[in-house]
């Protein structure tokens, strides 16, 4: 009751001031980017507030439950990341002045045809993105009230269409900073409480010893809503509703039923549900080489898809532009690794006393749970309700403020980019601009949330890797070349993405159709980054080098891109100095 | 009398860089092409520093797993060394790399102030 009422009073508090901050949109310039007059703090705030999405607040967790310290390079990888788009792009791209990626591709190139790819480009990452927002949304509802599946994805898909069609962005940056923050607090607050109330990590050759997860001192009751296929890792016993102790030796299987309370005695092995896995001793506490998952080639391919990928973000970048010159976007990004690193000790510290502590996880394989569901198994009572209460505010906040900035890039590319292809001509006047963006932001939503309900089976963190895998092989080669080399043309650009495009996202498919194999090679269908970023890289350049048309006024480009402003050297300024005289 | 756009023609000695660049003279692209050149290798040393740190953990990790034997609090070095010592070096490659960024703008704006 306390949870639903924290959690609607988050959602409450978005829509607020998503209505509050309508008040000051007033162009499509203000729709779209704000007004260029936000500080670097609230900037950075903003565009951490945008990024933690429910992969950063309750994937992470989940992931490091069952694959151990590997999930730990994912917040690594998603920090890492900023640092790649404050070294090559953030002060450039700030300075070029475009508002979104297809813009850009469009002035950079002089290319009609590849602002509609990287607008393509941009649906699919976003559609790939916003799907598992929605599906943690289901999940997390489902804990909070015990509500289906459905009810959280459309309750939220309904709401964020509706702040993004009534708020456009310039409320959505205050909107943004206040859901970083909250989120911080509803992430560091439960955990730092709960070690104070056990004086440190409990059971600790639990969390990091020999040990499979096992039931404390009192013994676990597990209630499954379906019948669930289950095996014991180690030989074990469980009861089902008084019932006689039922004996399993290592490494057999069994399903329990649905419906009755399955008992594990104190001390038991807890039963591992098909599909989820419990690893104990150094497969468990390894960050490389002790899983599947933690491969070298692995890792790697992981870091690269989210060191590139953060900058091909279209959620992420189109914030820069809020900036108001490039030493203020390089000062923005500085606060954003900070702001990150602050946020991203805390959850690998839920997946770790997961493990000790919710370990009936395991048993109904909802391991994504573990953030929402463990400060009240940890501390039963009223603490760890209103403990619980904050993690599920904060997660609601972490659903609401990614999907809302997902879904102004969708409908800004759909009514901005895709809409004017379609009819052959740009909306005119500021009122049916304004009402296009809206249609826009209404039907951008419809076909995440029809992916999501079917997508309940698919790791939020796999979906999210996608995204990534997708931005880098694709935004990542079109920035890094477009900002920093002047031979590139607008055939090897559309060659490069259409190739790394083509790479990553057959890699997932076929990936997919085999089942998400997890050994050797095979294992990089699930991670392609590592083979089809240098693939768009080798073919943007080649095509650009053998291109006979090359791009006429590059020269002139580099400097808008790389002359620092006040010189009266670029476009802008003198505009500025137009409007002064 | 001349009715097209006045011209003022300054010799050559006496423009300034703000002029060439303006004018898109040869040694205004050379001016530019400069200050990108040297934005580029202040990135690209950024990188090499983030890449010899990070870059070679997971392997470091992989070949020695005896860090993940040494126990400090109860916790495997390997972990220690993951999470504690590397965001602060990213912020720290981040906050270094930003401040000589706008010190090499500066001294371009400097040049071509002048």
């Amino acid at each position: 009751m306390i949870a639903l009422l924290a959690v609607g009073a988050v959602t409450l508090g978005t829509l607020g001031l998503g209505t509050w901050g309508v008040r000051f949109a007033r162009t499509t310039s203000d729709l779209l980017v704000a007004s260029r007059a936000v500080t670097p703090w609230w900037n950075a705030a903003a565009i951490s507030g945008e990024y933690l999405s429910a992969a950063s607040f309750i994937g992470i967790a989940g992931l490091e439950m069952q694959i151990g310290a590997s999930a730990l390079w994912q917040s690594l990888g998603f920090t890492a990341g900023y640092l790649a788009l404050l070294l090559f792009v953030a002060a450039p791209l700030r300075r070029y002045g475009s508002y979104t990626i297809p813009d850009f591709a469009e002035a950079r190139l002089h290319s009609p045809a590849i602002r509609l790819l990287a607008a393509a480009i941009v649906l699919v990452i976003g559609g790939f993105y916003l799907v598992p927002q929605l599906k943690g949304a289901g999940l997390a509802l489902n804990v909070v009230i015990g509500a289906p599946y459905w009810v959280g994805v459309a309750v939220v898909a309904v709401i964020v269409a509706i702040n993004v069609a009534i708020g456009g962005m310039r409320g959505i940056t205050y909107v943004q900073a206040f859901q970083f923050w909250l989120k911080l607090f509803a992430i560091a607050v439960p955990i730092c409480v709960l070690l104070i109330h056990f004086g440190g990590l409990p059971e600790r050759s639990a969390l990091f010893g020999e040990q499979y997860p096992h039931a404390g001192s009192s013994g676990i009751l597990v209630k499954l809503s379906a019948p669930q296929r289950v095996e014991f890792p180690q030989a074990g016993s469980f009861t089902v509703a008084g019932g006689s102790v039922v004996h399993v030796s290592a490494g057999k299987s069994v399903t329990l039923p649905a419906n009755v309370n399955v008992r594990i005695p104190a001390g038991g092995i807890v039963p591992v549900a098909q599909g989820t896995q419990a690893l104990r001793g150094s497969r468990w506490s390894r960050p490389v080489g002790g899983t599947a998952e933690g491969a070298p080639l692995l890792v790697y391919s992981l870091l690269i898809a989210t060191f590139l990928g953060t900058m091909g973000l279209p959620h992420v970048l189109v914030r820069f532009y809020t900036n108001p010159d490039g030493p203020a976007a390089r000062r923005t990004t500085v606060r954003v690794l900070g702001l990150l690193s602050l946020f991203y000790l805390f959850p690998a510290l839920y997946g770790a006393m997961g493990r000790a502590l919710t370990p009936q996880l395991y048993t109904t394989g909802q391991t994504d749970d573990v953030v929402l569901t463990l400060p009240h198994a940890a501390w039963p009572g009223t603490a760890g309700t209103i403990l619980t209460a904050i993690t599920c505010a904060g997660a609601f906040a972490a659903f609401l403020s990614t999907s809302s900035g997902l879904l102004v890039s969708i409908a800004g590319t759909l009514s901005h980019d895709v809409w004017p292809k379609v009819r052959n001509s740009l909306p005119s006047g500021v009122a049916a601009r304004r009402r296009h963006f809206r249609t826009a932001a209404a039907g951008g939503m419809v076909i995440p949330a029809l992916i999501a309900l079917v997508a309940r089976q698919i790791d939020i963190l796999i979906l999210v890797g996608w995204a990534f895998a997708i931005a880098a092989s694709t935004f990542c080669p079109l920035f890094l070349l477009g900002i920093w080399w002047t031979r590139l043309t607008a055939r090897g650009a559309a060659c490069g993405m259409v190739a790394g495009m083509l790479t990553a996202t057959s890699a997932i498919f076929v990936g997919l159709a085999l089942g998400e194999p997890t050994s050797g090679a095979f294992a990089l269908l699930q991670q392609p980054a590592i083979v089809s970023v240098p693939i768009a890289f080798v073919t943007m350049v080649t095509v650009s080098l053998t291109d006979r048309h090359r791009i006429p006024d590059a020269d002139a480009q580099m400097l808008a891109l790389h002359a620092p402003e006040g010189l009266g050297l670029r476009l802008a300024d003198k505009d500025a100095e137009g409007a002064l005289a | 009398m001349s009715t097209g756009r006045r011209r003022s023609y300054v010799p050559t000695a006496l423009r300034s860089p703000r002029e060439e660049l303006a004018e898109a003279t040869a040694h205004g692209q050379v001016y530019m092409r400069r200050l990108q050149r040297a934005q580029f290798g202040l990135s690209m040393l950024a990188l090499v520093a983030f890449g010899a740190v990070f870059g070679v953990l997971p392997m470091a990790l992989y070949l020695i797993p005896h860090l993940n034997r040494i126990l400090l609090f109860g916790i495997p070095l390997s972990l220690w060394i993951l999470v504690v010592p590397m965001l602060p070096i990213f912020l720290a490659i981040g906050w270094l790399y930003a401040r000589r960024a706008d010190a090499l703008d500066d001294s371009f704006r400097d040049l071509v102030d002048r």
